[in-house]
């Protein structure tokens, strides 16, 4: 368990937005929130998998791909902001997130 | 009546080009891409040379596939993309059929995964070795839903494949059919496995010469990279969306020599068997040939073979059909060979002009045909056929005829 705090939010949004940029080749200011991954930047599930590692290395998270392939398959992931919201998650509760509803 | 098959697409990028126009004026030309092989340290390697594509290819590909996408696959897929997806952005309308009537073959003998793309960036292994990747990709790119997959038998694969596509549209599994394929073994390993079978040449020290057909000089074949592409339609349909139309695809046979794993049929009786069944499918007579594209790899067995299983076949008539090698000046380009080659065939009917064999300089005496040795020609044509043959007795013939 991590305790999420403010600089750890920014990091995390920080990062996938610029990941998403560079990968999409778009611009920051063009990726809110609401911006959809598939529809809007043409990303595809591979991105997850990279940001996932990316993080794991980051943060030392113990988190197996499978737990997080069972989790997004009740909280599927489409926008910017559920991705975000699902990798604090990860890094807070790591492989314990199958256990949130 | 049977369907006529029609081309209306026709594309190739290779050391002579990046795109068919620029490479058929470098072929009239008849300018060599054979040079010292660049994209790595030769040091070491019987053979330093081959026909690279020209080293704007990674920036023209920008154009059409996108840096994320780009990191999943090979340079080899990615040669095949541009290729096809410049020709599709010319000739087809992609909206114009329903989407599951759009086959993708390609024909692909590996998608180039070689120790060089792993030394560059080794993620993404599976997709870049997946020998699908490149009908898959276009089939995606383009929401295409009718069937796509590769074919590979080895230097004919590409001629498999438009064959197989043919096959589609006469039996109306398709209504158009792109058929794509591009192929590169210039990296250290397979160059050492070419020369241990001693079937490169290496005439490093005249890089523009090495690739000489029918010449007496030859010493093996030189490598080259590219792609080629076309589309193909029934005659009826592409008329019907008003389609240029720059071909008949008039017939074709893809027979096995069961007989040696690297060598042809003693004097070329495979290959006669095969170019005889592709005019019978064809239902043209050997008179009515006007032009063959060889698969002439400036090997000491294939140009010998070749150039008798032709007196055999044609007669006293072969001394009148112009025989050509494109690998003279490109290379031999192994997979996307038969497609290229293909593309060039029908250029040529459309132009109604012919390329020179390079490199004749020295003729082998045995080999007598007018093989058009260093000067372009205009020539009246009518069909003309393009034959493919590879490693493991696979050979192919296709029968080309001008369209009016």
């Amino acid at each position: 368990m991590t305790a999420i705090t403010e600089e750890i939010k920014n990091d995390v949004r920080k990062i996938v937005i610029d990941y998403f940029a560079e990968e999409c080749e778009v611009n920051t200011d063009e990726i809110n929130n609401n911006t959809h991954i598939f529809d809007d930047l043409d990303g595809d599930s591979l991105m997850f998998l990279e940001l996932i590692e990316l993080f794991k290395k980051k943060y030392n998270l113990n988190i197996d791909l499978k737990t997080i392939g069972k989790y997004s398959l009740k909280h599927p992931v489409r926008t910017i902001g559920e991705l975000i919201d699902m990798q604090i998650l990860i890094i807070e509760h790591e492989n314990n997130i199958i256990n949130i509803d | 009546m049977s369907k006529k098959v029609v081309i209306t697409s026709i594309n190739t990028i290779n050391a002579l080009g990046l795109n068919i126009d620029d490479c058929w004026q470098n072929l009239l030309k008849g300018k060599s891409g054979v040079k010292n092989i660049s994209s790595f340290d030769t040091s070491g390697l019987e053979t330093r040379i081959a026909a690279e594509l020209p080293a704007e290819f990674e920036d023209y590909a920008s154009n059409f596939v996108k840096r994320r996408i780009s990191k999943q696959m090979t340079r080899v897929t990615k040669m095949g993309i541009v290729c096809a997806k410049e020709g599709i952005g010319k000739h087809f309308d992609t909206e114009y059929y329903p989407k599951e009537r759009v086959a993708v073959i390609a024909g692909v003998v590996n998608t180039g995964y070689s120790s060089l793309e792993k030394q560059k960036d080794d993620k993404n292994s599976i997709l870049k070795a997946m020998n699908n990747s490149l009908s898959a990709w276009l089939s995606m790119d383009h929401g295409f839903t009718g069937p796509n997959f590769s074919i590979a038998t080895t230097c004919a694969s590409s001629a498999y494949a438009i064959s197989l596509g043919y096959e589609m549209i006469v039996n109306d599994q398709a209504d158009a059919v792109v058929i794509a394929s591009a192929d590169s073994v210039i990296n250290p390993e397979e160059i050492m496995g070419f020369n241990e079978l001693y079937a490169l040449s290496t005439r490093n020290d005249n890089p523009e010469l090495a690739s000489c057909p029918f010449s007496n000089d030859r010493d093996g074949f030189v490598i080259g990279e590219g792609a080629g592409a076309m589309i193909i339609e029934s005659e009826e349909k592409a008329k019907k969306r008003g389609a240029s139309i720059f071909a008949e695809l008039a017939g074709y046979a893809i027979t096995s020599e069961a007989y040696n794993i690297v060598s042809p049929k003693e004097n070329g009786e495979g290959m006669l068997f095969n170019m005889d069944k592709a005019l019978s499918h064809a239902k043209v007579e050997t008179s009515d040939i006007n032009h063959i594209n060889a698969h002439g790899t400036s090997t000491t067995l294939n140009d010998k073979y070749e150039t008798l299983a032709i007196k055999n076949l044609f007669g006293k008539n072969s001394y009148n059909i112009p025989v050509i090698s494109s690998k003279s000046m490109i290379g031999h380009t192994i997979g996307a060979a038969g497609i290229i080659e293909g593309v060039i065939t029908v250029k040529s009917l459309i132009e109604q002009q012919i390329h020179p064999t390079a490199n004749l300089i020295n003729p082998d005496p045995e080999l007598d045909l007018d093989y058009v040795p260093g000067k372009a020609r205009k020539h009246n044509m009518q069909y003309a056929i393009s034959n493919s043959f590879g490693f493991g007795g696979h050979n192919a013939t296709l029968v080309f005829k001008k369209y009016v």
